[in-house]
């Protein structure tokens, strides 16, 4: 199918057949196939290529995309029956072990996230960074993670490892308002583990909020609902203290509550 | 345990979803499992294998949330993303591939396959048919062959009996062209 001549006016007349030296103006022409899955394989790879390198052509094939699902749309339901199916094969699954861990999302959505975020972080570094420095010399015991279930739970053997690492970095998150604490281990990927258990449980419309000081800021790093166990989080840069908060659920953007707040420092 | 999603957003979601909730899973699922099998039905025109790619979208949002980036576009978007590359995988697998491309993709040309009644049921019909009725009837026949058909941008100019580069640019225009047309009725498409 590929590469025939066909001298129109707006064919470069590189569809596959060249060395795949594409100039922008043929790759930015793609970029509506690519959307649609349009392209070969060959194509596809080339178009990738360039997303790579152009934001602005992977904006406009988000683009595409989101007309197309306008296009999708068919006011169907799902057939009966494919949710339990789904419900079963996730149910009989592990969850992933730790190089797999979930990426941290911020909840920032809309056009004022990054107004909002600063103003999250011109008020909540204050209390964490103070409270962390507290909390370095209030730490007088580490919590120590149930082993029982080790070896069944890849989590927990992953935190095991994690532990073991030398590289890795640990602390205690503490309260001033609780005797119980959390334990927390970043290993040198940047793959976090938060050991919660201990904490108390939170009324159903209420979730323990993870945040991390990177770089002097405060970044929402996790949810973990009103009952944690061991939590995992991912962190791209060093992170000198972490905070979990109690808020209402789902969370919050900012502002973390600091009433009760767990916090530890590195 | 098990919590109410019904007002959470879609990030929300995919946040607990990363967390092991399976009822987060359920409210997506809830949410958008409908257009993902129409989709899939509509490209395979096959039940069963609509319902596995059901199956395997929500699935694989469940063993790898992080692919989903809530600033770069909607949920719906990337489960639809995924659910044509697999439908599309599937129907270029094929042994009969060809026959079913000269077959398939001629009655729909004769049948006069209309993208506007297609859409004649979702919510926003009226406006998307508007929008698709601003664009030149190359442009929606080489979007139909390419998107619903599930053919490459040379196959459908094979088809269609065009050059190309002209097909490439179709796809390409048209998609803008309905996109603009779609904002300019005052409809959000992509996220906030």
């Amino acid at each position: 199918m590929a590469g025939s001549m066909d001298g129109d006016e707006m064919d470069d007349g590189t569809n596959g057949t060249m060395d795949g030296n594409r100039d922008p103006y043929d790759l930015d022409e793609l970029l509506g196939a690519y959307a649609l899955d349009a392209v070969d394989a060959h194509d596809r790879r080339r178009v990738e290529d360039y997303l790579e390198i152009n934001p602005r052509a992977a904006e406009e094939v988000q683009q595409h995309r989101e007309v197309a699902t306008m296009l999708a749309f068919t006011g169907m339901d799902a057939p009966d029956g494919v949710w339990d199916r789904i419900s079963d094969e996730i149910g009989e699954q592990a969850p992933p072990p730790g190089p797999e861990l979930a990426k941290v999302m911020s909840l920032d959505e809309g056009r004022d996230e990054r107004d909002r975020r600063r103003r999250g972080v011109s008020s909540v570094v204050p209390w964490i960074v103070s409270a962390a420095a507290a909390a370095v010399v209030a730490v007088v015991a580490i919590a120590v993670v149930d082993r029982d279930d080790a070896p069944s739970d890849p989590i927990a053997a992953a935190v095991e490892a994690a532990r073991s690492d030398r590289d890795s970095v640990t602390t205690t998150l503490v309260s001033d308002a609780s005797d119980a604490a959390a334990e927390a281990i970043i290993d040198q990927d940047g793959h976090g583990y938060v050991v919660a258990r201990d904490l108390p449980t939170l009324s159903d419309d209420q979730t323990y909020q993870l945040w991390g000081v990177v770089d002097d800021q405060v970044i929402s790093l996790g949810i973990f609902g009103p009952n944690p166990e061991i939590e995992t989080f991912t962190v791209e840069s060093e992170v000198s203290a972490l905070a979990i908060t109690i808020e209402q659920f789902p969370g919050v953007v900012s502002d973390g509550n600091p009433v009760g707040a767990f916090v530890g420092s590195f | 345990m098990r919590r109410d999603y019904a007002d959470a957003s879609d990030a929300a979601l995919v946040v607990s979803i990363g967390r092991y909730q399976q009822a987060a899973l359920a409210e997506a699922y809830r949410r958008h499992a409908g257009a993902v099998f129409g989709l899939a039905k509509r490209l395979l025109n096959d039940h069963a294998r609509a319902e596995e790619i059901v199956q395997e979208v929500f699935v694989r949002l469940w063993n790898d949330p992080n692919r989903y980036d809530p600033e770069r576009g909607t949920l719906r978007s990337f489960l639809l993303a995924h659910t044509h590359g697999r439908s599309v995988d599937m129907i270029r697998a094929e042994s009969s591939r060809r026959n079913r491309e000269e077959k398939e993709a001629r009655q729909q040309a004769d049948a006069g396959y209309d993208l506007a009644h297609e859409v004649w049921d979702m919510a926003l019909a009226g406006h998307v048919r508007e929008a698709l009725g601003a664009l030149q009837p190359g442009e929606r026949e080489a979007i139909e062959l390419a998107y619903f058909g599930g053919l490459t941008y040379q196959e459908a100019a094979e088809q269609l009996g065009e050059p190309e580069g002209t097909v490439k640019s179709r796809i390409r225009s048209g998609l803008k062209r309905l996109r603009n047309e779609l904002v300019n009725a005052g409809i959000t498409v992509g996220p906030e």
